[in-house]
């Protein structure tokens, strides 16, 4: 694959991004108004859920993992001057992720199966119960297996494409055993630790052998990877069950699966997203654009590694934190949850530092919109990460658990003024690099006002509600009553977002021509 | 005060300093400032130790690590106090059966005496429910998830306040969920 493929590849995946990015945002604005009791005739509540169920997966699935990939797909062979390990595999992660995602978003636009993202057992297959159509949980379990092998495939490629010597160059070692074990090693610096038992002096483990960007790049990708599996698991377990509904000889009782082990197994594996995965990349993200646009070192860079180690280590252990409110759950482990959901303040906080400090140090800079995007998103990430970590506690969780608050000030403020904060920086400071052409600053100026102050004032009045006790995941079919003012300003500011998305699509398509950007997709 | 409540206050105050710093920051690092000889030659690798700022703001990180699980794990919130702390027993427990999108209550409203620790035990014959409690303001006063069977969720509280309060499921269980509403169901005299 050359330089144009890749490009044209990269291009793909974000274009296809930033759809999936508006059909979040319709769906999400969708959402605000039925939480407000209008659009009733359109809306039941099975509808209202199974686009609360597609809502997630595509913004996280569509928007930021399709943007993060067509990123890497550019940036690690640009870095490491080499090729993609495999072309094939590049392309087929691509239809995967883009196949999967129709089929989810298909199947409860379609069947209004809403399992939630959360997928807690029994729910997705109590059929009885709940009335769900087993074509649906086929079809929505294959869709997830689809997404997750896709995600598989990527990473595999990423991995071998670090880990591995070109393939056109013979000689080397090119089994995928050996790339697990350097991966591994370099990922958790086993050599180091190695080298430190047989009292080797001077060691400097493998990982120093690659930019800060690409370490940060393959540690991430050790969580998605076991995410990867985690929630692909799940999908398959889907398919077993629906398989089992429509034939009754391979039928299986859905109490064969534990829900409080499920609902552990499944937490361990989505939170790696969460606290890992965004984390890391975003960490990464970071550690690439700023000392490349400032021209300079990194603050710090000979520490950020192992901050970035202690990140992926700190990310294995956190899963707890969502299961304060389950009383049956050994209360060592939520304990542990607890304290290790503190260990992300203070990685999230040294990955915070060495940033602002590179800043610093360059004095005057000139604030480019990477650069400007950055700085907000360090702001999402503090605004939205404390109040994870004061939500993350055994006896505020009591109160917080479940309420808007999560959601709101947590989860959306940490992932659209957070991430996609990071993800616009690295769209804007790829752009020249991948079209030839700048994008236009005052309307990038526009669209960085009005995301940010838009996402801060949906998720900061989402949050506000939920410390009045209202419920996320909740109609409120017998009126909002003290929640409907906050409600209302949400809408606002969600309003404020899709019109920042809005500017921002104008001033893609001023500088690039649709028929263009029509011609790289097909 | 909801303990909420002023949770909530510290945080926005938190907040507003931290967006605070992000833009006179901004403003800030746009002037020339002094050049650090300590980034002008910096070597490469492992060899260096952390700088010097990095090492006070890792110590600071620490403390208030140390410091925030202290107070989230001391007697100060209530549910902190309840379970790490109480050493008194239950006096009444009360066991609530759900099935089928029904909450089967002992009886309507549950009496409870104020200031006397009560267990709540909720058994889901079926689906993963939630049980929380409300004030009538719609405050919440506490949560748990209910795990289906083989598992028993417990909690126990002591309610200071005398009044009505309202139970609600705090968690999704298929599109009924929202339904699963049940004002004044407890009485606290």
């Amino acid at each position: 694959m050359n330089e144009e493929e890749r490009k044209i590849l990269s291009i793909r995946f974000v274009v296809v991004s930033l759809i999936f990015l508006a059909l979040a945002g319709i769906e999400g604005i969708l959402m605000r108004f039925r939480i407000m009791n209008t659009l009733l005739e359109f809306f039941d509540e099975k509808h209202f859920y199974s686009m609360m169920t597609a809502h997630p997966f595509i913004g996280v699935y569509g928007w930021a993992y399709m943007t993060v990939m067509g990123a890497f797909y550019f940036l690690i062979p640009y870095i490491l001057k080499k090729d993609i390990y495999s072309r094939k595999a590049a392309y087929l992660s691509f239809w995967l992720m883009l196949i999967g995602l129709i089929v989810v978003w298909g199947t409860t636009f379609l069947t209004h199966y809403a399992p939630l993202y959360t997928l807690y057992w029994p729910i997705p297959v109590a059929y009885e119960i709940i009335g769900w159509d087993p074509y649906s949980i086929l079809s929505f379990g294959l869709g997830v297996v689809l997404i997750l092998g896709g995600v598989l495939i990527f990473f595999g490629n990423m991995f071998a494409t670090i880990f591995l010597p070109m393939r056109q160059m013979d000689g080397g070692t090119t089994s995928s055993w050996y790339v697990l074990k350097e991966l591994l090693v370099t990922a958790f610096n086993l050599d180091k630790i190695r080298a430190k038992i047989s009292n080797v002096p001077q060691y400097t483990s493998k990982a120093f052998n690659y930019p800060v960007f690409v370490v940060a790049v393959f540690r991430g990708c050790v969580d998605t990877t076991l995410n990867a599996f985690v929630i692909g698991g799940v999908g398959v377990l889907l398919v077993v069950f629906a398989l089992g509904n429509l034939f009754p000889y391979l039928s299986i009782p859905y109490n064969v699966v534990d829900p409080l082990i499920y609902k552990n197994v499944f937490w361990w594996g989505l939170d790696l997203i969460a606290d890992g995965n965004v984390l890391i990349f975003t960490a990464g993200t970071w550690y690439l654009l700023v000392p490349l646009i400032l021209n300079r070192t990194l603050y710090g860079e000979n520490i950020v590694r192992t901050v970035i180690l202690a990140d992926l280590v700190v990310s294995l252990f956190v899963w707890n934190h969502h299961m304060l409110a389950d009383t049956p759950q050994p209360l060592f482990l939520q304990l542990q949850g607890q304290i290790f959901t503190w260990g992300e303040l203070v990685t999230m906080g040294l990955t915070m530092f060495a940033v602002l400090a590179t800043l610093w140090f360059a004095r005057p800079v000139k604030y480019s919109m990477p650069l400007k995007f950055i700085l907000t998103s360090i702001i999402g990430y503090a605004v939205g990460g404390l109040a994870g970590i004061i939500q993350a506690n055994y006896a505020s969780n009591r109160f917080f658990h479940n309420t808007q608050w999560v959601i709101g000030i947590h989860g959306h403020i940490q992932l659209l003024v957070g991430l996609s904060s990071t993800l616009f920086a690295a769209i804007y400071a790829l752009f020249p690099l991948l079209t030839g052409k700048s994008l236009n600053e005052r309307l990038g100026n526009i669209h960085l006002i009005l995301w940010t102050v838009g996402g801060l004032v949906m998720g900061l009045s989402m949050g506000l509600a939920g410390t009045q006790g209202m419920l996320r995941r909740t109609l409120y079919p017998m009126g909002l009553g003290v929640f409907e003012t906050y409600m209302t300003v949400a809408v606002l500011g969600a309003l404020m977002m899709a019109l920042a998305f809005t500017v921002f699509l104008i001033n893609i398509l001023r500088t690039v021509k649709l028929t263009d950007l029509l011609k790289i997709i097909f | 005060m909801a303990p909420q409540f002023f949770i909530e206050i510290v945080y926005f105050i938190i907040i507003s300093i931290v967006i605070g710093f992000i833009i006179v920051f901004y403003i800030l690092t746009q002037r020339r400032g002094r050049e650090s000889s300590s980034l002008s030659s910096r070597e490469s690798g492992e060899k260096r130790g952390m700088e010097k700022g990095e090492k006070r703001w890792l110590i600071f990180l620490f403390i208030i690590v140390i410091i925030g699980n202290i107070l989230f794990l001391s007697p100060i919130l209530p549910s902190a106090h309840y379970v790490f702390w109480l050493e008194e027993k239950p006096k009444i427990t009360i066991t609530i059966e759900v099935r089928n999108y029904e909450f089967v209550f002992p009886e309507k409203p549950l009496t409870i005496p104020a200031g006397v620790p009560v267990e709540f035990i909720v058994v889901s014959q079926d689906l993963v429910y939630g049980f929380g409690v409300f004030r009538k303001d719609g405050s919440m006063v506490f949560q748990m998830q209910v795990i289906p069977k083989p598992y028993v969720n417990r909690i126990v509280w002591i309610f200071d306040e005398p009044g009505y309060y309202d139970v609600r499921s705090t968690e999704y269980s298929g599109p009924r969920h929202p339904y699963l509403y049940f004002p004044d169901v407890i009485y606290v005299r």
